[in-house]
C-alpha cells in the first residue's frame, strides 16, 4: 500500500504559490517531508506561515505548484479530481477547527455518511459506527443532533467521522481551536490513543501544550520548516 | 444515505425555505396548469361541442358566421338534394332570426327565434312535453319559459324579426309543443324553435326557403371527407367545411390570441419559477459553504455535493408541481366562471379544458424548470474551492 520506504506522505521540495493581484503569495516553500505509518506530527508557527496550505496539500485537497508529492507512492499531481477524491474517502480523516458535522444528521449519521459514500453494506455501516461512538465515548448520543452537543462532543464525533473508513492518515487543523483548555485536553488525549491505536496524524495547533504530545513537532515561518524538534 | 435522502434532510432542516420554495412553485405551477389549459380549451370545447351536436359538416353561403352573412338561397331544396346524397345520411337547414314575445315588461322577451327543415333529427333535446309537428307549433328552451310563464300546451303571439332593417311584422300565434335543451344555448338566452316553413311565414312570408346554414351527418362508411367532396361537388357556390376543418379555422383564427397570451404568460411564470429557486438554492448553498468544503475534503466526489443541490431542486419543485395540480384544477374552475360570463358565450363552451397533453407539457416544463433552476447553484458547488473555502471560513 504505501510508498517505497513504506511511507505514507513522501513530499519533496514542495512549494504552493497563489496568484494575487497585488504579486504572487507563497504559501508553502521549499518542503520535504516523510510521513511514515504511526507517526505523531505536530506542525507550530505564527497564524500565516502556511500551516494549513500544507495540511491541505498533505491531504491532497490542494495540490503544490511546484515540487513532487507522492502519497502511497502515487504522484497527486497526476490524479484526476475524482481519484483525489477517493484517495481523500478511503485513505485520509479530516478533523477541522469548526467541526463541520452535518447539523440536520444525527451523530450516528454523521459517522455513517463517509462509509456509504464509500459503498460500505448497511449492516457493515451500523457495526462500524457503533464501534467508533463507543471509541469515542459517545454512544449514548449516537441519535442526537450536533446541536444538542457540546463542542467536544461535537468534534469527538468528527473524529470518529474522520476515522469511519480506517484512513492511515488523520489531518487536524487546530482541532482544539474553538475549545476551552480542559476539553480539549481531552480532544488531545483521544488524538494520542488515535494515534496509538496506528493512525499516523499531522495536527496543526498553536497550542504548545498540544504540540508537546506529539513526537515530530515541525516549526514553520514564512512558509518554510524552521526546524524539527523530535520529543518524547 | 444517498443524495434524494440527504436533499430531503437538508430541506427539512430549513422548513421556512422549503415552504417558500414549494408554494412558490405551487403558484407559479398552478398559473402554469391553468395556461396550458387555456391555450387548447375553447378549441377543444368548441369541437366537442360541434361533434355532440350530431353533424360532421356544415354548409353555409361564406365565411361569416352562421346568423351573420347572407342565407344560403333554395335551402329547403338544397338540403334535400344533399340528404340524398349516397355519402351523406341526413341534413338540416337552420335559419336564426329573432322574436319579440310579448310579457310583463313594456318592450317584451326579445329571444332567438329559429326555423329548422330537413331529413335529420332536430338539432336539440326535448326536455317536456313533445318536438314540434306540422301544425304552428314551437319548442321553447327553459329559459324562455321562466321568462315568459309557458308550459307545453300553451299559446302564445310573437313578432319576428328577420331581416337587418326591422319591419313591423305582423303577430303569429303559435302553441308551445314542449320544452328543450339547444346545444349552443348562452347560459341567459332564450331561444324559441319551429320549422323553416313557419319561420319564414313569421318573417312575412317571402323569404321561404332560405337558410343561414345546413347542417350534414355523413354515413359513417363514407366519412366526412367524402361527404364534404360530395356536397362541395354538388354546390360549388357554397363553402363546405368538416367539423375537423372548421375547428382549424378557430385555431388559426381568433383563437389563437389565446395560444399567445398563454405562451407569454407562460414563459414569464416560468422564468419567475426559475429565479425563486435558484435564489433560495444559492442562498441555502452559501451559508453551507463551509459543510460542502468539509465533505469534498471527506472525499465527496464532486458529482455527489452536485447530486445533492440538484435533489433539492428537484423536491421543491416535485412537491410545488404536485399540489399545483388541486389548486390550479381550481383556479380553472373559477376563471373559466367569470370568462363565461362574456355575453353570447354558449353554455357548453369552456375556456380550461383539461387534456392528457397539457399534463404532459405541464410536468415536461416544470422538469426542465428544476434542471435550469439548478444550473447556477450547482455551479457554485461544482467549482468549490475546498482549501479555500475551509481557510475562509476559520479567517472569515
Ligand atoms: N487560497 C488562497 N489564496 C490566496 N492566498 C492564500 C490562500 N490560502 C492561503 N493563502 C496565503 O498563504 C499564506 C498561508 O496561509 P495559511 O496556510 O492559511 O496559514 P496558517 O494556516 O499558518 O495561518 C497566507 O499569507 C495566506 O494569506
Ligand atoms: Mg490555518
Amino acid at each position: 500500500m504505501n510508498g517505497a520506504n513504506g511511507h505514507i506522505v513522501e513530499a519533496t521540495h514542495i512549494s504552493r504559490v497563489f496568484p494575487m493581484p497585488a504579486g504572487p503569495v507563497t504559501a508553502v516553500a521549499d518542503v520535504t517531508l516523510r510521513i511514515a505509518p504511526g507517526d505523531h506530527i505536530a506542525i507550530r508557527g505564527p497564524s500565516g506561515c502556511g500551516k494549513s496550505t500544507l495540511l491541505h496539500m498533505l491531504g491532497c485537497v490542494e495540490t503544490p505548484t511546484s515540487g513532487t508529492l507522492l502519497f502511497t507512492g502515487n504522484d497527486v499531481t497526476k490524479l484526476s479530481d475524482r481519484q483525489r477524491s477517493l484517495l481523500r474517502l478511503r485513505s485520509i480523516g479530516f478533523v477541522f477547527q469548526r467541526f463541520y458535522l452535518l447539523p440536520m444528521l444525527t451523530a450516528a449519521e454523521n459517522v455513517e455518511l463517509p462509509q456509504s459514500e464509500a459503498n460500505v453494506s448497511k449492516a457493515e455501516r451500523r457495526g462500524r459506527t457503533k464501534e467508533l461512538l463507543e471509541y469515542v465515548g459517545l454512544a449514548s448520543r449516537a441519535d442526537h443532533r450536533p446541536s444538542e452537543l457540546s463542542g467536544g462532543e461535537m468534534q469527538r464525533v468528527a473524529i470518529a467521522r474522520a476515522l469511519a473508513n480506517r484512513p492511515g492518515l488523520l489531518l487536524a487543523d487546530e482541532p482544539t481551536g474553538e475549545l476551552d483548555r480542559a476539553t480539549g485536553e481531552q480532544i488531545a488525549a483521544l488524538l494520542d490513543r488515535v494515534n496509538a491505536d496506528g493512525t499516523a496524524m499531522v495536527i496543526v495547533t498553536h497550542d504548545p501544550a498540544l504540540a508537546e504530545r506529539s513526537t515530530r513537532v515541525l516549526s514553520m515561518r514564512d512558509g518554510r520548516i524552521e526546524n524539527e524538534t523530535a520529543s518524547a | 444515505m444517498n443524495a434524494m435522502g440527504f436533499a430531503w434532510r437538508s430541506l427539512v432542516r430549513q422548513p421556512a425555505r422549503a415552504s417558500l420554495g414549494v408554494l412558490g412553485v405551487a403558484a407559479v405551477g398552478a398559473l402554469l396548469f391553468d395556461m396550458l389549459l387555456l391555450s387548447q380549451g375553447l378549441v377543444i370545447s368548441m369541437r366537442g361541442l360541434l361533434e355532440r351536436t350530431g353533424f360532421d359538416v356544415r354548409v353555409t353561403a361564406t365565411d361569416a358566421m352562421p346568423g351573420s352573412g347572407p342565407l344560403i338561397q333554395n335551402a329547403f331544396a338544397h338540403t334535400q338534394a344533399i340528404a340524398k346524397l349516397p355519402s351523406v345520411r341526413s341534413a338540416i337547414a337552420l335559419r336564426f332570426a329573432h322574436a319579440v314575445v310579448p310579457n310583463d315588461t313594456p318592450r317584451g322577451l326579445y329571444t332567438s327565434f329559429q326555423g329548422v327543415a330537413g331529413t335529420a333529427t332536430h338539432p336539440w333535446t326535448i326536455l317536456r312535453g313533445r318536438d314540434i309537428g306540422t301544425g304552428a307549433e314551437i319548442v321553447i328552451n327553459e329559459n324562455a319559459a321562466g321568462q315568459l310563464h309557458v308550459e307545453p300546451g300553451a299559446r302564445l303571439t310573437l313578432r319576428a324579426a328577420c331581416a337587418d332593417e326591422e319591419q313591423a311584422l305582423p303577430p303569429v300565434e303559435f302553441t308551445v309543443a314542449g320544452i328543450a335543451q339547444f346545444p349552443f344555448d348562452t347560459p341567459n338566452g332564450t331561444t324559441l324553435a319551429t320549422s323553416l316553413d313557419r319561420l319564414a311565414d313569421a318573417c312575412g312570408g317571402n323569404e321561404s326557403g332560405e337558410a343561414d346554414i345546413i347542417m350534414v351527418a355523413s354515413q359513417e362508411t363514407a366519412g366526412p371527407d367524402a361527404a364534404v367532396a360530395d356536397v362541395a361537388a354538388l354546390f360549388p357556390d357554397l363553402r363546405v367545411l368538416s367539423n375537423a376543418e372548421e375547428v382549424n379555422r378557430f385555431e388559426r383564427g381568433g383563437f389563437t390570441y389565446f395560444r399567445q397570451i398563454s405562451t407569454v404568460l407562460t414563459t414569464v411564470t416560468l422564468a419567475f419559477a426559475v429565479l425563486l429557486i435558484t435564489v433560495l438554492l444559492t442562498v441555502s448553498i452559501n451559508q453551507r459553504l463551509g459543510e460542502i468544503a468539509a465533505l469534498r475534503a471527506l472525499g465527496f466526489s464532486r458529482w455527489r455535493v452536485v447530486a445533492d443541490v440538484f435533489c433539492e431542486s428537484v423536491l421543491i419543485v416535485g412537491g410545488g408541481g404536485l399540489l399545483s395540480l388541486p389548486l390550479g384544477g381550481m383556479l380553472a374552475l373559477g376563471l373559466d366562471q367569470i370568462l363565461k360570463r362574456i355575453p353570447g358565450i354558449p353554455a357548453e363552451v369552456h375556456f380550461f379544458v383539461y387534456q392528457p397533453s397539457a399534463l404532459q407539457i405541464h410536468v415536461l416544463l416544470l422538469a426542465a424548470t428544476s434542471v435550469i433552476a439548478a444550473l447556477y447553484p450547482i455551479r457554485i458547488v461544482a467549482s468549490l474551492p475546498i482549501a479555500a473555502t475551509l481557510r475562509d471560513e476559520v479567517v472569515g
